[in-house]
């Protein structure tokens, strides 16, 4: 009942400073930007004034998979960035204003603060996820062929997970530092980091989240679910819940009023 | 009836503290004025009264809490600059704040009605917050601090940011509200504390340096205030004063000079003599009352 | 040109274009109604409007003042 309360507060505010509104549309655009621009690709060539003679140009004829990884590999990068900036401040800025000493000093349980913050977060990002992704679904399936409405619903699921992920590193740097600049920062250099020590040791880390889009990519082209993806999916899960309990002991042991 | 009981609070920031193992009891249904000059730690005190800083030592506890009880359900909090979310409604945010502490929706509404009324703000209760002023921003204030019906009100200089109307009306505010619950509220203004409090803590440099009923300091600290005020050469006229016998102590604000002493009948006639034989230059002479002012300016000089 | 403009199935590209000037318009009427936002308000609407989908999203996200 406290948390349906803080939960329904997130979702109003998102709504009224237009989060709801335009991180979808935005999702949406990164989503269909790639399908689209490869699709008239020989078009846009031969309107800026072609290739010089004798050269020539073949397009690789994509397949859906290769296509529906584009609009992953756009996530990946860009979409990323945005939901760590959108997320940087949520609850970083309430301490910043001072706006948090006015909840905190109500019987409030940190866990209910921070859960709810967290799911409020991961439903938006998911929102705007889906519905980008549909999109891409869409302009695929038009332009390039058939991709099962389970390879999609698979990929949403799996790639879900990786945004859950990010999201959950945000809210645990949100709980140790108060700028949100910083906050940013540090999700994104964590991220990147993961990434170079994931490549570096890949024979030991098989099944770091950031392999899930490359399972995913094996997921479609052998067109069944590696092993490897549900490790890695089950992995993402345990470090999202150790984070989140991290992030609720954090906030605890902070004096809020600083 | 005792309500609220601090042992031996201390909170150090890098080993300094801001507050030094201050022990007080609150009665209930009194209102308290938490006085103390800027930096005393007055609001150093309160947070950790609100549960929003946790002490170094000591304990704070209610006299009927529970060994698991959360302090907070008991207390209401106004900081001295209170921050909303500025997208919400006056109605909005009080309906939320009673929320969080576990009232139903219904009687969150019911009260939110009640408060807005109460605390004179209900013809802006569906506006933005971020629109209103800073008075009306310290009305809301105190209308959630008060949504739960809580035991104890804590508020951080509720009147010290506002014009003379509004403090004014402020006040009148609190004097009502005392009616229903103990409250404490932090002031550097003594007049303020003066008007509505019944009981002082006098706070200075995180100790509580004198306390008790306002009737019983000014008892304690009245019998010994002569007020001489000259146009100038203060601190020569003040040594000449603390020459004499009966003076104990004296210190200069302005033109005034103020002396205490043990007994004030002799030491009126020891200074009217001195005044008289040397020819001092006295633009007035005063044998007053303890205000509050002197009775602070003297426990904070000793 | 023109033959890029007749190759191009507009009904495919419509829907790019209306999520686009979607975005853009939700930007400018939260830029209208905003009474203060971060560092100028004129250069905000310079942003949004000539700066292609990121102008908007530049815009909620440092725009926007917080609390």
């Amino acid at each position: 009942m406290q948390w349906t309360t803080l939960f329904k507060k997130e979702m109003v505010e998102s709504w009224r400073n237009k989060k709801l509104i335009w991180l979808p549309l935005v999702m949406i655009l990164l989503a269909i930007m790639d399908p689209i621009s490869n699709y008239y690709m020989p078009q846009i060539i031969e309107a800026v004034g072609g290739l010089p003679d004798g050269a020539t140009f073949e397009l690789p004829d994509f397949t859906p998979a290769e296509v529906v990884m584009m609009s992953l590999s756009q996530f990946s990068t860009l979409g990323v960035l945005i939901v760590v900036l959108v997320s940087m401040g949520t609850i970083a800025g309430e301490r910043k204003s001072g706006i948090s000493e006015l909840v905190l000093v109500k019987p409030v349980s940190y866990g209910n603060y921070i859960t709810a913050k967290w799911a409020a977060l991961l439903l938006l990002v998911w929102i705007s996820f889906f519905l980008g992704m549909l999109a891409s679904w869409y302009y695929i399936n038009i332009l390039y062929g058939d991709l099962s409405f389970g390879s999609f619903s698979r990929i949403i699921f799996f790639y879900g997970l990786w945004l859950m992920f990010v999201v959950t590193l945000s809210i645990f740097f949100n709980s140790m530092i108060k700028t949100s600049g910083l906050v940013a920062f540090f999700t994104i250099a964590t991220i990147m980091l993961m990434r170079v020590v994931t490549e570096v040791f890949n024979h030991i880390l098989e099944w770091s989240p950031n392999n899930l889009s490359n399972y995913i990519l094996e997921m479609l082209l052998t067109e069944s679910i590696p092993s490897n993806l549900i490790g890695t999916a089950i992995i993402t899960i345990i470090i999202t819940a150790t984070l989140l309990i991290v992030s609720i002991n954090t906030f605890k042991s902070k004096e809020l009023a600083n | 009836m005792t309500l609220l009981t601090v042992k031996k609070l201390t909170k150090k920031y890098q080993d300094k503290p801001a507050i030094n193992k201050v022990s007080f009891n609150l009665q209930q249904g009194k209102c308290i004025a938490l006085i103390g000059p800027n930096g005393a730690g007055k609001t150093t005190m309160l947070r950790i009264l609100a549960g929003l800083l946790k002490p170094t030592e000591g304990t704070v506890t209610f006299t009927d809490m529970q060994a698991n009880d959360d302090i907070r359900k008991f207390i209401g909090y106004l900081p001295q600059y209170p921050v909303f979310y500025s997208w919400m409604t006056g109605f909005e945010f009080l309906v939320f704040s009673g929320q969080l502490a576990f009232i139903s929706k219904v009687e969150a509404k019911k009260r939110a009605e009640e408060l807005l009324k109460k605390v004179g703000i209900y013809d802006a209760r569906n506006q933005r917050i971020g629109k209103y002023s800073g008075g009306m921003k310290q009305r809301l204030g105190i209308a959630q601090a008060i949504i739960h019906k809580p035991k104890l009100l804590l508020l951080d200089e509720p009147v010290s940011s506002l014009d003379p109307l509004g403090r004014r009306e402020i006040l009148l505010l609190i004097q009502e509200l005392k009616q229903g619950m103990t409250i404490l509220f932090s002031t550097h203004i003594l007049s303020d504390a003066d008007e509505v409090s019944d009981e002082l803590l006098l706070l200075h440099q995180g100790e509580i340096v004198e306390s008790g009923s306002l009737s019983k300091l000014r008892e304690k600290h009245q019998t010994s205030v002569i007020k001489l005020e000259f146009k100038d050469n203060l601190d020569e006229y003040q040594s000449k004063v603390n020459k004499l016998r009966s003076v104990t102590d004296s210190y200069i604000e302005g033109n005034m000079l103020t002396i205490t002493a043990i007994n004030v009948s002799s030491a009126r006639n020891e200074i009217l003599m001195a005044a008289a034989n040397e020819n001092w230059e006295l633009d007035s002479f005063t044998l007053d009352r303890a205000s509050l002012e002197d009775v602070f300016m003297k426990v904070v000089n000793n | 040109m023109q033959e890029l403009f007749e190759s191009i199935n507009w009904a495919l590209i419509t829907p790019l274009l209306v999520i686009q000037a979607i975005l853009l318009l939700v930007a400018l009427i939260d830029w209208a109604k905003e009474e203060e936002t971060s560092g100028p308000k004129w250069m905000w609407f310079f942003i949004i409007v000539f700066v292609n989908i990121i102008g908007p999203v530049l815009y909620f996200i440092f725009g926007k003042r917080r609390d």
